[in-house]
């Protein structure tokens, strides 16, 4: 009998009677609770960040260690991306955006695996980037650099 | 002819008497309800939530003016001040600095209510902490949530505000897409 226990009164050997319930109101209960509270504080969206810096804010105010490493600066204008390896620009690359209207990143996904093979220590890149791109194309070229092993991502103003 | 089981058959005069019924003819008024699938179902039901249970509600708040791009290499968000940028107005923990046509009109580099309103926010979290005698807590994280159509001149600005007023670990807010989430913040 499901919520009590049978306490099995019957019988005149005084034997444990073998076959009890479990009361499990209690137990229902507690459940109900806890999955009324787990869905009251669900968060249905999963939300995630990006690290970036800002280029020429360090906060040590040292200077940065001499490598033998270029430096990769990108820079992200409303029309096009320019990708700057030491002192040598490449070929810019047009912007161009799929049907919901996001950048396409596949060119420039194909530069940094080019430029990571030949600088496989390179871990930083620098955005620079201009006021009127819009924060959505930024973020997506960041996220494009993190994706292909350049983690240490440093945004910058682009120079008028 | 009607079709009957085979067996035994008692006249209706006994059929209907008290020797052939368990309760002198009446339904049993104890009836059990089966309470096994229901708890089985609630367990299953707790499980899921709690592996997908998720603490970043509380550090960023969702709101319709703010639409957050996406990105799929994200880390999980820490617990900072965040700084809201809507496509009208910057907002910190809910006092609004400015609006975003002023700001984008303005030729200065930094937003000098935000720089203000951070500090005292470091102020009363450096004070906080140095009563409990715990130094060296703040590490200067920032969360900035901007609307994914909101210009860089507007987010340079904030950027340059939060660095200025001692926040340099600047993190963007984003929504994780795909199965390429990371999940590493534990070792940092």
């Amino acid at each position: 009998m499901a919520g009590g226990m049978d306490l099995g009164t019957g019988g005149k050997s005084g034997k444990k009677p073998l076959d009890t319930t479990i009361n499990l109101v209690p137990f229902i209960d507690l459940m109900a609770v806890t999955i009324v509270f787990l869905i009251m504080t669900a968060v249905w969206t999963q939300l995630g960040r990006l690290q970036v810096s800002q280029s020429g804010n360090s906060a040590s105010e040292e200077a940065p260690p001499q490598t033998q490493l270029q430096p990769i600066t990108v820079l992200i204008t409303e029309k096009e991306l320019k990708i700057t390896v030491g002192g040598a620009q490449l070929d810019p690359m047009p912007i161009t955006r799929d049907d919901k209207q996001r950048l396409e990143v596949t060119r420039l996904m194909d530069k940094l695996k080019e430029l990571k093979t030949q600088q496989p220590e390179q871990n930083a890149i620098t955005l620079s980037t201009e006021d009127a791109v819009r924060y959505e194309d930024l973020v997506r070229v960041i996220d494009t650099c993190i994706g292909n092993q350049f983690p240490s991502v440093s945004v910058s103003p682009a120079s008028s | 002819m009607a079709i009957v089981a085979p067996g035994k058959r008692y006249g209706k005069r006994i059929e209907h008497s008290k020797v052939l019924s368990h309760a002198g003819g009446h339904k049993m008024l104890f009836a059990d309800l089966n309470v096994t699938p229901l708890v089985d179902m609630f367990v299953i039901l707790v499980l899921f939530l709690i592996a997908n249970f998720s603490a970043t509600g509380e550090i960023l708040s969702m709101s319709k003016d703010v639409q957050l791009p996406e990105a799929a290499n994200t880390e999980e968000l820490v617990m900072a001040p965040v700084v809201v940028v809507s496509k009208e107005q910057v907002i910190v923990s809910g006092t609004v600095i400015g609006r975003v046509d002023d700001l984008t009109r303005e030729d200065y580099l930094n937003i000098p209510p935000l720089e203000e309103k951070l500090r005292e926010m470091k102020k009363q979290f450096e004070d906080l902490h140095n009563a409990a005698n715990d130094t060296g807590a703040f590490k200067g994280d920032v969360n900035i949530q901007a609307d994914k159509m909101v210009q860089f001149r507007i987010v340079k600005r904030v950027m340059f505000s939060c660095a200025s007023a001692g926040y340099g670990n600047i993190s963007f807010a984003t929504m994780a897409k795909g199965e390429e989430k990371k999940t590493e913040t534990a070792s940092r």
